[in-house]
């Protein structure tokens, strides 16, 4: 865009939270020119240079902090409770158009970036070579192209499926070629009707080999685990986020394996430990039949998801203490969860312990440095992407300030969000008796 | 969404507009049920049922007519001037999200019914998936899904190629299992590049195979037509509908054929003429001369524009004093030409540029291009029964055709669109 590098924003924030942790600022404002950050300070030292023609955004009721970053969506999905099975029935066509309406709801809720776990086939590369072409709008978009399975492994329908190391390393190759930005790996079974949740699915020599050839590339690379041995090979073969992180045993008892916490701290790798996608079923399940109707099979089942939000959480609380790193990562639009709502993560970290700067950090810088793009984005620093968001309160003290987003700013430019009406009709709901 | 039976709106307008060509109905209103009409006139004879619950909307100084009905539109189109064999070359993931885009801009301006002329493989058919799966919004969708072509004819890339009766017939069949809501050939070449402009394509035999079939099949037919020839084997083999339709030879010249004329009046064929197509370009490049200098190619473009724009309108003048059903139909976004905004208005008004009264113009682009499409039992105009599509516009549109820009608000199946939804 010719004449961009000359066009300077003047942002004047009542509180700026710069995302970096150190206390939020009053009176604050930043300094955009084009599309990236020019400095930052009290209101009073921040100027643009005075022959420039500056616009002026007045936030001043507002605080101004990083947009959210997302590590964790499923942009395909629709968050209704359908199975990944029948989502994966449906034309890549349609998945696209889902994709492109919740990268919408994503970016006019405040995420500026989104790492996508797992999308069928291309749809995700086509939606981002849809919105370079200016198509459609979107977040940042870090995409793994598809999920790496086993034979039959959680999301093998999405369609990479390989098996040895040799076809691992190939499968890496092609998702590079094909424009991947980091490699996911599905190292247990999972929600997938023919795979094995409790069990590992990859060998550690497999996870090697596509992990090895990941990095070869430069690309970080993430391992969905729903039981303790996968988080276990996962971590010997070096990868470098550890999805779900849920401590179970084949035969399906939940144990917290101190020293397989010890290791994740030490190795610093990153933990998105995907609760609000569980504590979403729960609430499904009581908008969809009210506590008093439920029948015996869903007060059972309603129990065991109970116990599973209750045991993550816990465990979630013990990782932090112990030291791992823990960011936000919604898992929308999986299961009933629907994209448009990563605050609820962030909301299930706070109750898991994490102070509420951190938690903020965890969807923001934090999140960036976990996705491997905090040279550009997270934070609001000289030289970062002007990727902001003013929301109505202060999410330190109160998190639900970022439900009240009012403006979303990418790249330098204001995003055109449309009405009101629109926008809230993206929220999930939070059930009367929750 | 459509609204729910039992669930009353009373829309009140200044002016009511029916789209049959019937004069203003001063101070209407129209009593929507769910999502059809249930009752329209003067203000005093339209009442809901006592004790129903009612929403109301006045309109104090605005007019009421039909959701407009754009029967030539290109959904997947860019509309940056990109040639259809560029357009083809993108993935049909990519075209298909630029048609949800096109779609939603579309109703946004106030037109709530399409009629696609063609598109790349299913792209537009799996819009229609989405839509009816509520991922996205769009006007009533009339579909050819792709065109029938010869090897190399016009727009044959986007993916059906036929030779032969046979081979005709069993491409309008495929169509028909995609479940296709009409049939759209390429009866002359255009503006794909192996094919040979101002020259028919089809033969007669190939031309009716497609016809007969589509009409046993309960479909109608629309030909892409830009020269006399395949005009008239359109015509003789039974064509519902012929796109562009000015008479032309092979050499280019144009010569007006009365018989042929009277042929396209007496089978009752509509003519959708495509009027504001080449003007677009002629608009862009005169706003793009207030801040810079044309090329040369540019400037001819616009002076030979001008040079034929009179003799073009003459021509469609005298089609319609001869009889001749015009329907408006933009053929956005095909080249220059944007979907959205007031593109379809500018279509309108082409209408009127070429000798249409307003009301006329306001009838070509309701029901008559309702009729033209097979969907006049539904929409089209505002009659008891029909959907309840609708158009609320300041202005009297009657008088002035610009004022069909000023889009108030969009109804459509009895839902007042949320046009500021991005979503």
């Amino acid at each position: 865009m010719a004449g961009r590098l000359d066009s300077f924003t003047l942002i004047r924030a009542g509180l700026l939270i710069d995302g970096r942790g150190g206390p939020p600022l009053e009176r604050a404002a930043v300094l955009v020119r084009g599309s990236s950050i020019l400095a930052v300070g009290p209101e009073h030292e921040i100027a643009a240079p005075e022959s420039a023609h500056a616009q002026t955004l007045d936030f001043s009721d507002r605080t101004v902090m990083p947009g959210m970053v997302d590590c964790h969506t499923h942009h395909n999905g629709f968050g209704d409770g359908r199975a990944g099975d029948d989502l994966a029935a449906l034309s890549d066509e349609t998945l696209t158009l889902q994709s492109a309406r919740n990268a919408r709801a994503s970016l006019f809720t405040g995420v500026t970036t989104i790492r996508e776990n797992g999308p069928k086939n291309a749809t995700m590369l086509r939606l981002r070579d849809a919105v370079r072409q200016g198509v459609t709008v979107g977040p940042r978009m870090v995409l793994c192209g598809r999920p790496v399975s086993i034979i039959g492994g959680h999301m093998s329908y999405f369609g990479s499926v390989v098996t040895g190391p040799v076809e691992g390393r190939a499968m890496v190759r092609q998702l590079v070629k094909e424009g991947a930005d980091y490699i996911k790996i599905t190292a247990t079974g999972g929600s997938t009707r023919t795979s094995y949740p409790l069990l590992p699915s990859f060998d550690v020599d497999e996870l090697t080999a596509i992990a090895g050839e990941a990095r070869k590339f430069g690309l970080l690379t993430a391992a969905h685990c729903t039981s303790t041995q996968g988080i276990v090979n996962s971590l010997d073969a070096g990868v470098d986020m550890i999805i779900h992180c849920i401590f179970r045993e084949p035969d399906g008892r939940f144990d917290f394996k101190d020293d397989v916490a010890d290791r994740l701290a030490e190795r610093g790798a990153f933990v998105n430990p995907t609760l609000h996608v569980l504590r979403s079923r729960i609430w499904a399940a009581l908008r969809n039949h009210g506590e008093a109707a439920l029948t015996t099979a869903a007060r059972r089942r309603m129990d065991e998801d109970e116990r599973a939000f209750e045991t993550a959480i816990e465990h979630t609380r013990r990782l932090i203490e112990r030291g791992a790193n823990v960011i936000t990562g919604s898992d929308s639009s999986w299961g009933d969860y629907p994209l448009g709502n990563a605050v609820y993560e962030t909301e299930c970290l706070l109750m898991a312990g994490m102070p509420a700067m951190d938690a903020v950090m965890s969807v923001t810088s934090k999140a960036a440095k976990a996705i491997g793009v905090d040279e550009t984005v997270g934070s609001i620093e000289p030289g970062k992407e002007a990727d902001l968001i003013a929301v109505e309160g202060n999410p330190v003290e109160n998190l639900d300030a970022l439900w009240a987003v009012t403006d979303v700013m990418a790249d330098g430019r204001l995003v055109e969000r449309g009405s009101q009406e629109s926008i809230s009709a993206t929220r999930q709901l939070r059930p009367a008796s929750s | 969404m459509a609204g729910r039976d039992g669930d009353f709106k009373l829309i009140r307008a200044a002016r009511l507009i029916d789209g049959s060509g019937a004069p203003p109905i001063e101070r209407g209103a129209v009593l929507l049920e769910g999502g059809r009409i249930r009752a329209s006139g003067p203000e005093e004879t339209v009442a809901p049922p006592e004790g129903a619950r009612v929403k109301e909307f006045s309109y104090d100084s605005h007019t009421a007519l039909p959701g407009l009905i754009d029967s030539h539109v290109h959904l997947i189109g860019i509309g940056d001037g990109r040639a259809g064999d560029e357009l083809t070359t993108l993935p049909d993931e990519v075209l298909t999200l630029q048609a949800a885009r096109n779609a939603r801009a579309h109703l946004y301006s106030g037109v709530t019914t399409v009629r696609d002329c063609g598109a790349k493989n299913r792209t537009t058919l799996e819009l229609r998936q989405a839509v009816q799966m509520g991922i996205t919004v769009a006007p009533r969708l009339v579909l050819a899904g792709r065109p029938i072509a010869i090897i190399g004819g016009h727009l044959s890339y986007f993916g059906i190629q036929a030779t032969g009766p046979t081979e005709c017939v069993a491409a309008v069949r495929q169509l028909v299992k995609e479940n296709v809501d009409f049939i759209k050939i390429t009866a002359s070449g255009g503006s794909t590049r192996t094919s040979v402009r101002g020259r028919p394509s089809f033969d007669v035999d190939e031309l009716t195979a497609i016809v007969n079939e589509a009409h046993k099949l309960g479909r109608h037919a629309a030909a892409h037509c830009t020269d006399s020839q395949s005009i008239a084997n359109a015509v003789e083999a039974g064509i519902d509908t012929v796109i562009h339709g000015r008479y032309a030879e092979p050499d280019g010249s144009h010569k007006y054929r009365p018989e042929l004329t009277e042929r396209i009046v007496e089978r009752g064929v509509f003519v959708n003429p495509t009027l504001h197509q080449a003007r677009e370009r002629v608009w862009q490049l005169e706003r793009k001369a207030e801040s810079e200098m044309l090329s040369e190619d540019e400037q001819d473009l616009i002076d030979q524009f001008y040079q034929g724009w009179e003799s073009a309108a003459a021509f469609w003048g005298r089609m319609k004093d001869e009889g001749v059903k015009l329907v408006a139909g933009s053929d956005a976004s095909w080249q220059h030409y944007k979907l959205g905004g007031t593109s379809f208005q500018d279509e309108i008004t082409a209408h009127v540029d070429i000798g249409m009264t307003p009301m006329e113009a306001i009838v070509s682009a309701t029901s008559d291009a309702a009729r033209s499409c097979w969907i006049d039992d539904e929409v089209g105009s505002i009659e008891p029964g029909k959907k309840a599509d609708l158009l609320v516009v300041e202005g009297d549109p009657s008088h002035d055709i610009r004022a069909l820009t000023s889009v108030t608000d969009v109804f459509m199946d009895g839902e007042r669109v949320d046009r500021g939804n991005l979503v």
